[in-house]
């Protein structure tokens, strides 16, 4: 690994939905400040990964989740921590763009905020610009703000999920496929995004568009049926991965 | 196919409108200011009124609502957000049960368990009587409407880092609040329309309930009493109050559909 | 299950063993052209001109797959490896004919002392096995082959230098002969460099690595 330091990592991280053993003792360092692609065929547990990583796995009811994640040196999982307190330093952008339909998008970029009780009017504004800046939604939108955040197409409305998540300024960001649902030239403009993020977050995308985790990654893992097959970083696992199952997978040979 | 369908929609209407211009035509004659505002008369003695009915059904259906709109509402949640729980799964199973039980039942209920100990009809039994009728269908559909809510909002919320009952009340109420409103809605005006309960509790009266505590008098009683007399001046009248309850009723509907509608162009949730 | 990749690498891979084997042909011409003494230069000249064509079509290929299948890890060394091997054969081509050419033109043998030309028909013949090899080594992707003959490429470089110094000490006269000779041999000490080359990008698609055995 190159010299930055480790933000977030895992110590066999296991994870049950019902009685399917999801996660298989996961462990793994996440660098700070890079982008680190997760990917592996459908079923692999590279979604309830991440879930866990910020704690949304277990509102599914009849989860479970043993071993521990560890964000700055302390394990998330630990009875003191408050998880809702976490998530707001582990930020989450879901496949489907989800931007609250009864708000405008003014106030969807803000929703956290507003909810957490932040009420002055300055600041919600500057990061209001800030974040949607940052999500490269604030030229299209800033004289729009209060139109109700649906009227957006659908990569707008990913981007504006994505400023949402950024406006309280977590320290981590999690995306599950992001762009799966949205179209070449949106999801361009998200890669750009994504891109720029790293310089401020660290950034964990799921992906199954293996050129996308090549063109934006730093670091790549590879997961299978609920095991890390292999981690490393981007422009070595593609040139010459150290698993021949990765092999396989990155070439189309199966999955 | 069209035409078929056409059919349908003009069958399934007529008996409305049948009704509505019969009760029109018939009640029309009986309305007038004196008519809302005096209190009842003896038959072929003019200048009756129905006032004491029409502030009685307001009262029971006001004590109903204040009942039933807190705990349906509570009840809709939980058979929504806590979905997967046994409890939840049988408790809206008996609510459900609940919605279809005969309303004469209900008002029995409250006779032995409220007016037979105080050995008093009164307004306030009647209201709980009404309450009984109208918890189980705000209950259901304050359910199934949150139910609508998609998961990935709830998620979206939470991940957020907004606690869960925040997430509830902001995000999941606030996007389902349309059909909370049509739930109750639809709730009070099948209260409104209630004889049977409200006869075994609140019984009825001449003259305005003094306090909540005394029997009162309902139009819905006054409409049976009214009609089944031997007196034509009271059958129109009987009639005039069926209008008068009809016109209440496509008044709530209206103000109902009037506020979704502002609240779909203006799609706003006040944060 | 067949890739679409699969029908295009296959087609590149079958292109590429065709211009080994006119590669080999045109050095084995140019050789026993010069052993013979006899005058090989035309036959030469397109087989050249032939692999230069093929190298066309190889980099053509090999883009076209790029940029359609975005092909990573062994699928990429590969194509990557064939881009630079087409090349190496295109060398080989284009020194057999320079030694026709110069075998044609310059040589004289009856000047030439004997041990000169036994010297250069040694040299020939080993640089000739190590060409097979290396295009072996292609087709069987077999990295071992290739340790070996690190050896023989040292060897070659020796014979080389070996040349140009008894040349020094020992030729009597510059002639045609010892000009041409001295040409003949530089061009089979580079054709040894390309066939080292090639190896090397064996052992790259087969381990990743980047080697350097010369």
């Amino acid at each position: 690994m190159d010299s930055s330091a480790v933000k977030l990592e895992t110590k066999d991280l296991k994870a049950t939905y019902g009685k399917v053993q999801a996660l298989k003792g996961i462990t793994m360092k996440f660098p700070e400040n890079r982008v680190t692609a997760i990917m592996g065929p459908s079923g692999c547990g590279k979604s309830t990964l991440i879930r866990c990583l910020n704690r949304i796995h277990e509102l599914t009811p009849r989860t479970k989740v043993e071993g521990e994640v560890i964000l700055d040196g302390v394990n998330i999982y630990s009875p003191k921590v408050d998880p809702v307190a976490i998530r707001r330093r582990i930020g989450m952008v879901f496949q489907k763009p989800n931007p609250f339909p009864t708000m405008t998008i003014y106030d969807n970029a803000v929703a956290g905020l507003k909810l957490n009780g932040l009420r002055n009017k300055t600041k919600l504004d500057a990061l209001a610009e800030k974040s949607l800046r940052m999500a490269f939604l604030w030229d299209e939108v800033k004289d729009i703000l209060s139109k109700p955040g649906t009227d957006l197409s659908g990569g707008q409305q990913q981007r504006l999920c994505i400023a949402r998540a950024l406006a309280l300024e977590p320290e981590v960001i999690l995306m599950d496929e992001p762009c799966s649902a949205l179209d070449p030239i949106a999801t361009a403009k998200v890669e750009q995004s994504i891109v720029e993020l790293k310089k401020e977050f660290t950034v964990i995308i799921v992906t199954h568009n293996l050129q996308q985790a090549a063109r934006i990654s730093d670091y790549t893992a590879f997961m299978y049926l609920g095991k890390l097959v292999e981690f490393g970083e981007t422009a070595k696992v593609f040139e010459k991965p150290k698993s021949e199952l990765t092999e396989k997978y990155i070439t189309g040979k199966f999955g | 196919m069209t035409i078929l369908v056409i059919i349908a929609v003009i069958l399934a209407v007529i008996p409305l409108l049948l009704i509505l211009g019969d009760v029109f035509m018939r009640g029309a004659p009986a309305i007038s200011i004196g008519f809302l505002t005096h209190l009842q008369k003896p038959p072929n003695v003019s200048g009756g009124g129905i006032a004491n009915a029409i502030v009685g059904t307001f009262t029971m259906v006001g004590i109903a609502s204040l009942i039933s709109v807190p705990i349906g509402v509570a009840a809709g949640i939980f058979f929504s957000e806590w979905a997967t729980t046994k409890v939840s799964a049988i408790s809206s199973f008996m609510n459900d049960v609940l919605t279809g039980f005969p309303s004469i039942v209900l008002g029995l209920f409250v006779f032995v368990i409220i007016v037979y100990p105080t050995k008093q009809f009164s307004a306030f039994a009647g209201g709980v009587a009404l309450s009984f009728v109208m918890l189980p269908i705000i209950a259901r559909t304050t359910g199934e409407s949150l139910k609508l809510v998609p998961i990935t909002l709830r998620e979206a919320s939470m991940a957020l880092g907004i606690p869960r009952w925040k997430t509830i009340f902001r995000i999941v109420i606030g996007t389902g609040k349309n059909g909370l409103l049509t739930g109750i809605l639809l709730a009070v005006a099948r209260a409104t329309g209630e004889t049977a309960p409200i006869l075994l509790t609140a019984s009825t009266s001449i003259y305005f309930a003094k306090s909540i505590f005394q029997p009162t008098a309902s139009m819905t009683v006054l409409i049976y009493n009214y009609a089944t007399s031997p007196y034509s001046s009271w059958q129109t009248q009987a009639w005039g109050t069926a209008l008068v309850l009809i016109l209440i009723m496509l008044g709530l509907n209206l103000a109902v559909k009037l506020t979704i509608g502002r609240n779909l162009a203006g799609t706003r949730t006040e944060l | 299950m067949q890739r679409l990749l699969d029908k295009g690498l296959e087609e590149l891979t079958a292109l590429i063993y065709k211009m080994g084997k006119v590669a080999e042909k045109a050095l084995a011409t140019s050789i026993y052209g010069y052993v013979e003494d006899k005058d090989t230069s035309k036959d030469t000249h397109e087989l050249s001109e032939s692999l230069i064509s093929m190298t066309g079509d190889v980099e053509e290929k090999a883009f076209n797959l790029i940029a359609k299948y975005q092909p990573v890890a062994s699928d990429l060394r590969i194509i990557n490896s064939y881009m630079q091997v087409a090349y190496d054969f295109q060398r080989f081509g284009r020194y057999s004919w320079d030694i026709s050419y110069i075998n044609t033109r310059f040589n004289q043998k009856k000047l030439c002392e004997k041990w000169v030309f036994d010297y250069v028909r040694k040299m020939a013949t080993k640089v000739l096995e190590m060409v097979a090899t290396s295009i072996n080594s292609l087709k069987s992707l077999d990295p071992e082959f290739v340790k070996k003959m690190s050896r023989t490429e040292q060897e070659i470089d020796q014979m080389y230098f070996g040349f140009l110094g008894r040349l020094v000490e020992e030729a009597r006269v510059t002639n045609e002969c010892t000009l041409s000779s001295v040409l003949v041999v530089r061009y089979l000490e580079r054709i040894a460099d390309h066939a080292t080359h090639i190896m090397e990008a064996v052992v790259y698609i087969v381990t990743g690595e980047k080697v350097t055995l010369r």
